[in-house]
C-alpha cells in the first residue's frame, strides 16, 4: 500500500459517476448485536467493505455507531453476530485482526505530554514495528500529516486540527488494509477538516478500505462510495447516495435563471431525462432524475430554444431528507 | 508490556513538578531531618572560665563524659543569653577563683544556668555526677589536710578504697546502635513515605490514559488485555523503583547513609514498590478522575506514613497503636529495615516482612487489574 499525502488533492470525484468494479471484500459484518442492560445498542447491524471503498455510517449522536466500530476494532465484546476480515473471523482476542485495522478514535487518544515522534514510536511498538522500520514510517507519516517541523513539540501544544491529523497518523503507521475513522473531523475548523477529507479520500484511492462514522451528511456525500444509515442501533437503509435518496423518491431540480417571464420551451419539456419542467419568477424549474448527467442537455436544450440563461443552480436531494423520511427525525436530533 | 512500562516512567519526568517533588524534595528532607537530628542528641552546655588546670581537668571530664556537647563561651552574661535564646541546652559557669577555692579548702560554686525544662534536669544532674567524680580527690585532701593540697590530691587519685561497685553489662542490642546515624533514620522513613505518596499520586497518569482513551486505543493494537495491565501495572512498578532508587542512592552518595544487606534491601525495597504500584493500579482503575486521584493519593500516602511509623518511630507507639501500624505496608517494611539496620539482617531475617509485603502486593494488583481489565473492555 502506498502513501497519502495531505496536500491539496484534486476533488473527490462523485461516488456515483465512478464504476464500482469488484474488489476483494476486507470487512464484514454479520447481524452484529451489542446491549448493554436493558438498552439494545446494536441490532442486526450487517455491511461490507470492498479495499479502496469508502463506508460511512451515518447517524445522529448516540445511533450506535462508535459501538458498532468499537466492535469491529476489536475493543468491545459482541452479544451477537460475527466480524470478518478479509474472510477471517475477528474479535477482541484476534491479533492478526487487530493488525489489519488502523483505528482512529473519536477521542484525541493521545499521551497530551509526549511528542508527536514519541507518540507514533509507542504506536509503532504496540504495532510490533521493528526499530528501523518504525523511524522510517514515522518519518513518512509525519510527512504525511503534515507535522514533520513540530514532531519534537509536545502534543499539548498543539491545535486542534494538528491533534486530529495526528490522531489519524497513529492509525495509519502500520500500513492497514482497513481504516476506521470515528468522527474524525470533530470540533476541528475548516480547513483542518477538509485537509482530513482530502487524505482519507486520497488513501481509498490508494486501496484501503475506510468505515468512516459521522454525523455530518455533508461529509458522507463528499467521500462516502455507500452509505449505511443508522438510527437505534439499526441500519435503516445503505446503498450509494444516488440508492439512498432514490428510496425517497426526490428528483434533482436544475433552476436557470432567465432574467425575465420565460415559458418551457418544446424542446426542453420533451427532453427523455426531464420529468417535469415550469417556470416562476424569471426561473426554468426542471425535475430530472441526475442532475449531473443531464444537466449538459438541458442547457443545449435552452440555448437551442432561444433562451438566455444567466444562472444555473442544481438542486439534489440530500441525505437530510432521506434521514427524516426514514426515521421521522432530523439527523442532528 | 515495556513500551507502555517505558511510556509510564518518561511521563513521570516530563511533569517538571514531579522532578522537584520526586528528586529534590525527599532529599531535602533527609537532609533537615538529619541535620535536625544530626548531633546525636547530645544537648549543648555553654562553659565560661576553665583556663586554670583544676577548672580545665573539670571541662576535659565534662567533655569525654559523652553526655553532652561542650562549647566554650566568653562570659556568663553570653552564656545567659545563649541558654534564653536556644543555642545552648545550659550553661555551666566556672570561677575564676575555683582552682585557689580548692587549695585553699575553701567552698566553691559553680552556677548551672538552664531552661525549665526536663532535659535540661537531666544535664545538671549529668554535670553533678561528672563534678563529684572530679572533685573527689579535693575532697579527700580537705578531708585530709596533712601537706600539701596539690600532693594530697596527687595522693587521693591513687587511693584505691573498698566500697560498692555497680557492675554494669549489656545483653541484647541497642534498640537504634550508636552507629545508626539519624540520616539512616530519616532516609528509610523518607523512602517509605515517598515511594508510595508517589505511586499513588502517580496513579493519576493511568486515570488520563484512560479517560483520553488511550488503553482503548491500545487495545486496538494487537496486543492482549493481559499484555496492557502487564504493561500498566510495571509502569507503576517502574515509578515507585524509581523514586525509591533516587532516594537510596541520593541519600547514599549525599549523608553516607546505609541500608544494610543489599541483597535484604534491594528485596525490601522491590516488595514495597510492588505494593505502592498496586495501590496505584488499584486507584489508577477505581477512581474517574485525575483530582480524585490526586486526593485520595495525598490522603492515603500521608495518612498511612503516618499510621505506619514513618512520621514518628514506631518505638515510640502504644501496643495498641503497633499493632494498628502493622495494619499498614509501611510497618512491615520499617521491620524489615530495622532488622538490616540495627541487628545487621540478612534477607533471611526479613522473610517474613517480605511475604506481609508480597500479600499486599499481589492483592492490590489483583484488585486493580481486575478493575482496569473492566475498564477497558467495557
Amino acid at each position: 500500500m502506498g502513501t497519502a499525502g495531505l496536500g491539496p488533492l484534486p476533488c473527490v470525484p462523485p461516488p456515483d459517476q465512478t464504476a464500482r468494479v469488484p474488489r476483494a471484500e476486507i470487512l464484514k459484518c454479520q447481524n452484529l448485536r451489542k446491549t448493554f442492560g436493558d438498552l439494545v445498542a446494536v441490532d442486526d447491524v450487517s455491511f461490507t467493505i470492498e479495499a479502496g471503498e469508502t463506508y460511512g455510517l451515518l447517524g445522529p449522536n448516540g445511533a450506535g455507531k462508535t459501538t458498532t466500530i468499537s466492535m469491529i476494532a476489536g475493543i468491545l465484546e459482541r452479544d451477537g453476530g460475527q466480524v470478518l476480515i478479509s474472510g477471517r473471523p475477528h474479535g477482541t482476542t484476534s491479533r492478526w485482526g487487530k493488525k489489519q485495522i488502523g483505528y482512529v478514535p473519536q477521542d484525541l487518544a493521545l499521551y497530551p505530554d509526549l511528542s508527536a515522534r514519541e507518540n507514533l514510536r509507542f504506536f509503532a511498538r504496540l504495532h510490533g514495528l521493528g526499530r528501523a522500520e518504525a523511524r522510517a514510517r514515522i518519518d513518512e507519516v509525519l510527512r504525511m500529516i503534515g507535522l514533520t517541523e513540530r514532531a519534537k513539540d509536545p502534543v499539548k501544544e498543539y491545535s486542534g486540527g494538528m491533534k486530529r491529523r495526528l490522531n489519524i497518523g497513529v492509525g495509519l503507521l502500520h500500513r492497514p488494509p482497513l481504516l476506521i475513522l470515528d468522527e474524525p473531523t470533530a470540533g476541528v475548523d475548516p480547513q483542518s477538516r477538509n485537509a482530513i477529507l482530502e487524505s482519507v479520500a486520497a488513501l481509498a484511492g490508494e486501496g484501503v478500505a475506510v468505515l468512516y462514522t459521522t454525523h455530518y451528511m455533508e461529509e458522507a456525500e463528499r467521500l462516502c462510495d455507500r452509505i449505511g444509515i443508522i438510527d437505534l442501533g439499526r441500519i435503516r437503509a445503505e446503498g450509494t447516495r444516488r440508492e439512498l435518496v432514490g428510496l425517497v423518491g426526490e428528483l434533482d431540480r436544475i433552476s436557470l435563471t432567465t432574467g425575465g417571464a420565460q415559458a418551457v420551451p418544446k424542446e426542453l419539456e420533451t427532453l427523455p431525462e426531464v420529468r417535469k419542467a415550469g417556470s416562476h419568477e424569471g426561473r426554468l424549474e426542471v425535475m430530472v432524475e441526475d442532475a449531473r448527467k443531464s444537466l449538459p442537455r438541458v442547457l443545449a436544450a435552452a440555448t437551442d430554444a432561444g433562451v438566455v440563461v444567466r444562472a444555473v443552480e442544481v438542486h439534489e436531494p440530500n441525505l437530510e431528507s432521506v434521514f427524516l423520511h426514514l426515521t421521522g427525525k432530523a439527523l442532528r436530533d | 508490556m515495556i513500551a507502555i512500562a517505558w511510556v509510564n516512567l518518561v511521563r513521570l519526568f516530563r511533569d517538571r513538578t514531579n522532578i522537584f517533588f520526586v528528586l529534590i524534595f525527599p532529599i531535602v528532607l533527609i537532609m533537615v531531618f538529619g541535620l535536625s537530628f544530626g548531633s546525636g542528641f547530645a544537648p549543648r552546655l555553654g562553659v565560661t572560665g576553665g583556663t586554670t588546670p583544676l577548672a580545665a581537668e573539670l571541662v576535659a571530664a565534662l567533655e569525654t563524659s559523652g553526655r553532652m556537647q561542650v562549647v566554650r563561651v566568653g562570659d556568663a552574661e553570653e552564656a545567659r543569653d545563649g541558654v534564653e535564646r536556644g543555642r545552648l541546652a545550659a550553661a555551666l559557669i566556672i570561677p575564676e577563683n575555683y582552682d585557689r577555692a580548692l587549695s585553699r579548702y575553701t567552698p566553691v560554686t559553680l552556677s548551672f544556668i538552664s531552661r525549665q525544662e526536663p532535659d535540661a534536669l537531666q544535664l545538671g544532674a549529668a554535670i553533678r555526677a561528672v563534678t563529684d567524680q572530679v572533685t573527689m580527690p579535693a575532697r579527700a585532701a580537705a578531708y585530709v589536710r596533712d601537706g600539701s593540697f596539690d600532693e594530697l590530691v596527687r595522693r587521693a587519685g591513687q587511693v584505691s578504697v573498698p566500697g560498692i561497685t555497680v557492675r554494669f553489662s549489656a545483653t541484647g542490642t541497642a534498640a537504634i546502635p550508636r552507629s545508626i546515624t539519624s540520616f539512616d533514620i530519616a532516609a528509610t522513613s523518607q523512602l517509605l513515605l515517598f515511594t508510595f505518596l508517589t505511586s499513588l499520586t502517580g496513579a493519576a497518569t493511568l486515570i488520563e490514559t484512560r479517560r483520553l482513551g488511550l488503553s482503548r486505543r491500545m487495545y486496538a493494537a494487537p496486543v492482549s488485555s493481559r499484555t496492557i495491565l502487564l504493561g500498566e501495572a510495571a509502569g507503576r512498578v517502574c515509578v515507585a523503583l524509581t523514586q525509591a532508587l533516587i532516594i537510596m542512592v541520593g541519600s547514599g552518595l549525599l549523608f553516607g547513609v546505609r541500608w544494610g544487606d543489599p541483597l535484604g534491601a534491594g528485596a525490601l525495597v522491590l516488595a514495597f514498590s510492588l505494593v505502592g504500584g498496586g495501590a496505584a493500579m488499584l486507584v489508577g482503575a477505581a477512581l474517574r478522575t485525575e483530582q480524585q486521584a490526586v486526593g485520595v493519593g495525598l490522603l492515603l500516602g500521608l495518612g498511612l506514613a503516618a499510621i505506619g511509623g514513618t512520621m514518628a518511630p514506631i518505638d515510640f507507639f502504644s501496643e495498641t497503636m503497633r499493632r494498628v501500624a502493622h495494619l499498614t505496608p509501611h510497618a512491615w517494611a520499617l521491620d524489615g529495615f530495622a532488622e538490616l539496620l540495627r541487628r545487621n539482617g540478612t534477607i533471611a531475617d526479613i522473610l517474613p516482612q517480605l511475604g506481609v509485603l508480597a500479600a499486599f502486593a499481589a492483592a492490590l494488583f489483583g484488585l486493580g487489574a481486575w478493575r482496569l481489565r473492566a475498564a477497558l473492555t467495557r
